[in-house]
C-alpha cells in the first residue's frame, strides 16, 4: 500500500491508502479519523466536503490523496486554531446558521477562503455555491456581512 | 412485488401502539406519560459525585449542569433546544447549564420516550412539541419537587427553588448537585404543577448543539466510530423489484454479503466499499420482475389518467356533505392537477453502524423511527429487544426518510456477516434511487361558485400511490388511506356541498414513504390552486374569496387571522412594480395555520422568478420564536426547489435521477426575500416542521396565473433541470 503524510490543520498524518486516487474527503474521514468533512454527493456539486487546501477552498470529494499530499489542508476541526476561521465560526453562532448542520462545516470552510481571499461581507456569500436543503442562506448572508 | 424486506410490519409493533400509519393521521392514544416508567431516581445509587437520573427524562451532574434527555429526534428543527427549554423554564436554570441529548430506544411498553400523542418513539408529523410541551413541563415540575422534598429531608424547614439550579430557605441556598444524594432516594410525586414564569418559553434561546455543528465535533450518523470497525457499502438492484440470483465472485479486497434486494460491500474504508460496489454492478445476477408496469411512471400515469374519469371504480369517500351539484353554481372550474414522486433527499445519505455478536446488538443511527429498529433486529438476528441498544446520533435532515429501518437492517446483516462492527454508507446514488418516495399523484377538482360569490360545491377525487396500501396496513376505520387526503379533509373551508374522493393508484410498486408534509404536499396544491381559479373565473380577489369560503358559522378565527396577517404583510392589493404579481395559499395542518404570498416575476428567460415569500403562521404557544421563524424559511425554500425542479421518474422501474445535478437545491444567489409573521395565540402548541412547505407550489401557481394568465397544473414546473441550469 501506498505510503502519504498529509498536513491537516497543521499536524502530520502518515495515511497507508488502498491507492493514492482516494479522495482526500474519504482519506481524512476514515484514515485520518476526522469526520467533520462531509460526504453529500461525491460529484463536486454539493459542497459539503468542503476544505481548504493552500487557503483556497477545495471540494475534497475530487482530489486525490496523491494531490493533496504536501500541501497544507485545513478542514473545520482547524477553524478554531485560525484567526479567520475564529471569526467566521463566532458569527456562524452569533447567528445561530446552523439547523441540521450537515452542510456547514463546507458552508464554514467555503466563507472561511472567501475571507482569506480578501472578500468582505455580501462578497462572501457571493463566494459560496454549496447547497443547504435546510435552507439557512438567510442566516449564512447575515453571518457574513460582518466578516 | 413488495420491495421492503427490512421493513417492520405494522403487526409487530407494541399492543397498544398507533404506529406509523396513525401518528400522520393526527389520532391521538391518550396515553398516561410514565415520568419514570421502569426507570429510577436511584439508578445512580446516592453517591452525591455520580450523575443521577431523576425520572426519565432529566438528568443532574455533580457540577450541576443538567441535561434534558428527549425522545424525539434532533434533525435540524431544533427540538432539543426546544424541550430543554421547558425543563430549564420548570427548574429556573441558567442556560449555560443546561445539555441535550437523545434518549436511548426504549423496549419499554408504554415506551417513556415515546411521542405521547401516538406512543411509539419516533419523530414525526411535525409532533414533537405538540405531544411533549406538557410531559416534559410536567417532568420538569416533577424534578422541582422532589428537589424541594429532598432538601427539606436533608436540611430541614421549607424550601423552595432558586435561580441557576438552586434551592433557596430564604437565607441559605444549596445546588441541585447537593441534593442528589437524598433525591435519590425518593420517590418523585407523581404529578406536579407548572410554574407560570416564562424565562424561556416564547424565548428565542440560543440552540444547545449549534457550537458542535460549526466545529466539526457534532457526530452524525456517518461520523460514528467503534473500535474494530469496518466499512460498507451497499449496490441495489437497479430494478425495483429485483433480488439476487447469482452473487458474483468475492473481490480481493471486500467481502460481499447478499441483502436479497441488494448485495452489501464490506472493506477496509468507505471508498474502497464504494469502488467495488460499482464495479460488481455489472456481475451481480439479478432475478428481475417480468412486469415492470407498476414501477414505470408513463404507465402509473396512463393508469391514474384513467381512474380520474373512470365511473366504474369504487372510491373510498373522505369526506361528504350535502349535495354537490353542479347546477347550483354560476362559475364552474374542472382542473387536474398532476405531482410527481420526490425523493427525500436530506444533505446526509442514509447510513448506520451495526455491531453484532451471538448475544448482543448495538445500533448507532440517524434515526427518527427509534421504535422500529429493535423489531427490525429482532426478524433478521432472533435477539430480542432487551439484547439490543439503539444509539440516535444527530440527523443530517430526515424529512420522513429515517423514520424507515431498511439501512438499518442491511448494516446489521453486514455486521453479522463479518463478524465485526460495520459502518454502512449509502453512495448518493443509491440514496437517490432507493428512496421511499413521495407518493404520485393526480388530483381533479370540480366546483362552482354562485351568483353571490359564494363557493357552491367541490367534487374533489384524488388518484395517489398509497402508502397504506403498499405496507398492508389495514384499519376498518380507513380501509384506504385518509393520509392521502389529508389537507382536502377537515379543511377550514365551509362549502356546504362536498365529496373528497379517494382512488389508490395501484399497482404501484414504487417505494412510497413519509416526504415532508406527506398528504398535505400535494392535495395542498390541489385544493388551493383549484379556489384560486374559481376566484378568477369569477372575477373575485383570490384572498377576499378565501376568506369568505372560511366565513360563516363555522369560521374558525385562526384561520381567518392567519389570512389578515398575511394580507398585511404582503400589502397584499396594493400596487406592486410593473411585471409583479401576487399569489396566496392557505393550510389548516400539523395542528397550525399558515398562509401564504408568493411575489413572483418574469426571468429574462421568461421563466418564474420568486422575488419574496411572506408567510403568517399560527402555531400556538410558541416555545422559540427563532426556531420557528427558521422552520418557516427553510420550509418554504425546500417546498420552492421541489415545486421547481424536483421529480424522480422511473423507467420499466428503474429510477432516472440519481444525484443532486439533476435535483437541483436552490443556491445562495437565487433566494427570495422570505418574511415571517408569527400571529400570537394561546393555544397548545402546534406543528411547524412541515407546515412551511406544502402553500409554496400554489403560491407560485397562483401569481403566475395572475402575472401571465398561463395556470401551471403540473409539477415541477421546470422538470429536467440540472444544477448548472437551474
Ligand atoms: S461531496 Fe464533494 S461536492 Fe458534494
Ligand atoms: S443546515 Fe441542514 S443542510 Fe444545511
Amino acid at each position: 500500500m501506498p505510503r502519504y503524510t498529509l498536513n491537516v490543520n497543521g499536524q502530520n498524518y502518515t495515511i497507508n491508502p488502498s491507492s493514492g486516487e482516494m479522495p482526500l474527503l474519504w482519506a481524512l474521514r476514515d484514515l485520518v479519523g476526522l469526520t467533520g468533512t462531509k460526504y453529500g454527493c461525491g460529484i463536486e456539486v454539493c459542497g459539503a466536503c468542503t476544505v481548504l487546501v493552500n487557503g483556497q477552498p477545495e471540494k475534497s470529494c475530487n482530489m486525490s490523496v496523491s494531490e493533496a499530499a504536501g500541501r497544507k489542508i485545513m478542514t473545520v476541526e482547524g477553524l478554531a486554531a485560525d484567526p479567520v476561521g475564529q471569526k467566521v465560526q463566532a458569527a456562524w453562532i452569533a447567528h445561530q446558521v446552523p439547523q441540521c448542520g450537515f452542510c456547514q462545516s463546507g458552508m464554514l470552510m467555503a466563507a472561511t477562503g472567501a475571507v482569506k481571499a480578501g472578500h468582505h461581507g455580501a462578497e462572501i456569500a457571493h463566494e459560496i455555491d454549496n447547497i443547504c436543503v435546510c435552507g439557512t442562506y438567510g442566516r449564512i448572508k447575515q453571518a457574513c456581512q460582518g466578516l | 412485488m413488495k420491495d421492503h424486506v427490512n421493513t417492520v410490519p405494522e403487526g409487530d409493533l407494541p399492543a397498544g401502539s398507533l404506529g406509523r400509519r396513525a401518528f400522520l393521521q393526527g389520532a391521538t392514544a391518550g396515553l398516561i406519560l410514565p415520568f419514570a416508567f421502569g426507570l429510577t431516581n436511584r439508578a445512580a445509587q446516592a453517591a452525591a459525585a455520580t450523575p443521577t437520573m431523576i425520572g426519565a427524562y432529566i438528568r443532574i451532574a455533580p457540577d450541576n449542569t443538567v441535561t434534558v434527555v428527549i425522545g424525539s429526534t434532533e434533525m435540524g428543527q431544533g427540538i432539543m433546544t426546544g424541550l430543554a427549554q421547558l425543563v430549564a423554564e420548570e427548574l429556573q436554570l441558567n442556560w449555560a447549564q443546561v445539555r441535550g441529548e437523545h434518549a436511548p430506544a426504549s423496549a419499554l411498553w408504554p415506551n417513556p420516550y415515546g411521542n405521547p400523542i401516538f406512543g411509539a418513539q419516533l419523530t414525526g408529523g411535525s409532533t414533537s412539541m405538540m405531544g411533549w410541551y406538557m410531559p416534559m413541563r410536567t417532568a420538569g415540575a416533577i424534578v422541582r419537587d422532589t428537589l424541594l422534598a429532598a432538601a427539606a429531608t436533608k436540611y430541614g424547614g421549607v424550601w423552595s427553588l432558586g435561580q441557576g439550579g438552586t434551592v433557596t430557605d430564604g437565607a441559605v441556598s444549596h445546588r441541585f448537585a447537593e441534593l442528589l444524594d437524598v433525591a435519590a432516594t425518593i420517590t418523585p410525586p407523581s404529578t406536579a404543577t407548572i410554574g407560570t414564569t416564562t424565562r424561556f418559553i416564547g424565548k428565542t434561546m440560543k440552540r444547545l448543539d449549534v457550537p458542535a455543528k460549526v466545529n466539526g465535533s457534532a457526530v452524525f450518523g456517518m461520523d460514528v466510530k467503534v473500535p474494530g470497525m469496518l466499512f460498507g457499502a451497499v449496490v441495489h438492484c437497479p430494478t425495483l423489484g429485483g433480488t439476487v440470483r447469482t452473487m458474483p465472485a468475492k473481490p480481493a479486497n471486500a467481502t460481499l454479503v447478499n441483502l436479497t434486494n441488494a448485495v452489501g460491500v464490506v472493506a477496509a474504508d468507505t471508498w474502497t466499499a464504494m469502488n467495488v460496489a460499482r464495479s460488481i454492478q455489472s456481475r451481480i445476477v439479478w432475478n428481475l420482475p417480468a412486469d415492470t408496469s407498476s414501477t414505470d411512471s408513463a404507465q402509473l400515469d396512463a393508469l391514474g389518467q384513467s381512474l380520474l374519469t373512470s365511473t366504474t371504480a369504487t372510491p373510498f369517500i373522505g369526506e361528504q356533505a350535502g349535495n354537490p351539484d353542479p347546477n347550483s353554481a354560476t362559475t364552474h372550474i374542472d382542473a387536474t392537477y398532476s405531482l410527481p414522486f420526490l425523493i427525500h433527499a436530506a444533505m446526509e445519505v442514509m447510513n448506520c453502524t451495526a455491531s453484532v455478536t451471538a448475544d448482543a446488538c448495538e445500533i448507532w443511527a440517524p434515526t427518527q423511527g427509534q421504535q422500529f429498529v429493535a423489531p427490525t433486529v429482532q426478524a433478521l438476528t432472533g435477539l430480542t429487544p432487551d439484547k439490543v441498544t439503539v444509539h440516535t446520533t444527530f440527523l443530517g435532515g430526515g424529512f420522513g426518510r429515517k423514520i424507515e429501518t431498511d439501512y438499518i437492517g442491511q448494516a446489521v446483516l453486514m455486521s453479522q456477516a463479518v463478524g465485526r462492527p460495520v459502518k454502512l454508507i449509502w453512495s448518493r446514488e443509491q440514496d437517490f434511487t432507493r428512496d421511499m418516495y413521495r407518493p404520485k399523484a393526480l388530483i381533479r377538482v370540480q366546483a362552482g361558485a354562485n351568483a353571490e360569490k359564494a363557493m357552491t360545491h367541490l367534487v374533489y377525487r384524488n388518484v395517489s400511490a398509497s402508502i397504506n396500501l403498499q405496507r398492508g396496513y389495514t384499519d376498518s376505520q380507513n380501509p384506504e388511506d385518509t393520509g392521502a387526503l389529508a389537507g382536502a379533509i377537515g379543511m377550514a373551508y365551509n362549502i356546504p356541498n362536498r365529496r373528497i374522493e379517494f382512488l389508490a393508484l395501484a399497482p404501484c410498486d414504487v417505494p412510497l414513504g413519509y416526504w415532508r408534509s406527506v398528504g398535505e404536499s400535494y392535495n395542498t396544491f390541489a385544493v388551493e390552486s383549484a379556489i384560486d381559479e374559481l376566484a378568477l373565473a369569477a372575477g373575485l380577489d383570490p384572498l377576499a374569496f378565501r376568506k369568505t369560503t372560511m366565513g360563516g358559522p363555522n369560521a374558525d378565527p385562526r384561520a381567518i387571522g392567519v389570512m389578515n396577517a398575511v394580507q398585511t404583510l404582503s400589502g397584499w392589493g396594493s400596487a406592486l412594480p410593473a411585471g409583479r404579481a401576487r399569489g396566496v395559499a392557505f393550510l389548516k395542518g400539523f395542528g397550525s395555520y399558515i398562509a401564504v404570498v408568493a411575489e413572483v416575476s418574469k426571468s429574462r428567460a421568461g421563466e418564474i422568478q420568486v422575488n419574496r415569500f411572506y408567510a403568517a403562521i399560527d402555531c400556538g404557544t410558541v416555545v422559540n420564536p427563532g426556531q420557528v421563524t427558521y422552520q418557516m424559511q427553510g420550509g418554504l425554500l425546500h417546498g420552492l426547489s421541489a415545486a421547481m425542479w424536483h421529480q424522480q421518474t422511473f423507467v420499466h422501474g428503474k429510477a432516472q435521477v440519481s444525484n443532486f445535478n439533476r435535483y437541483p437545491i436552490i443556491r445562495m444567489g437565487q433566494v427570495p426575500d422570505i418574511q415571517v409573521k408569527l400571529v400570537a395565540s394561546t393555544a397548545a402548541p402546534g406543528g411547524v416542521g412541515e407546515t412551511g412547505v406544502p402553500c409554496v407550489a400554489p403560491a407560485i401557481a397562483n401569481a403566475w396565473a395572475r402575472l401571465t394568465g398561463v395556470r401551471l397544473r403540473s409539477l415541477p414546473f421546470y422538470p429536467g433541470r440540472t444544477m448548472g441550469d437551474a
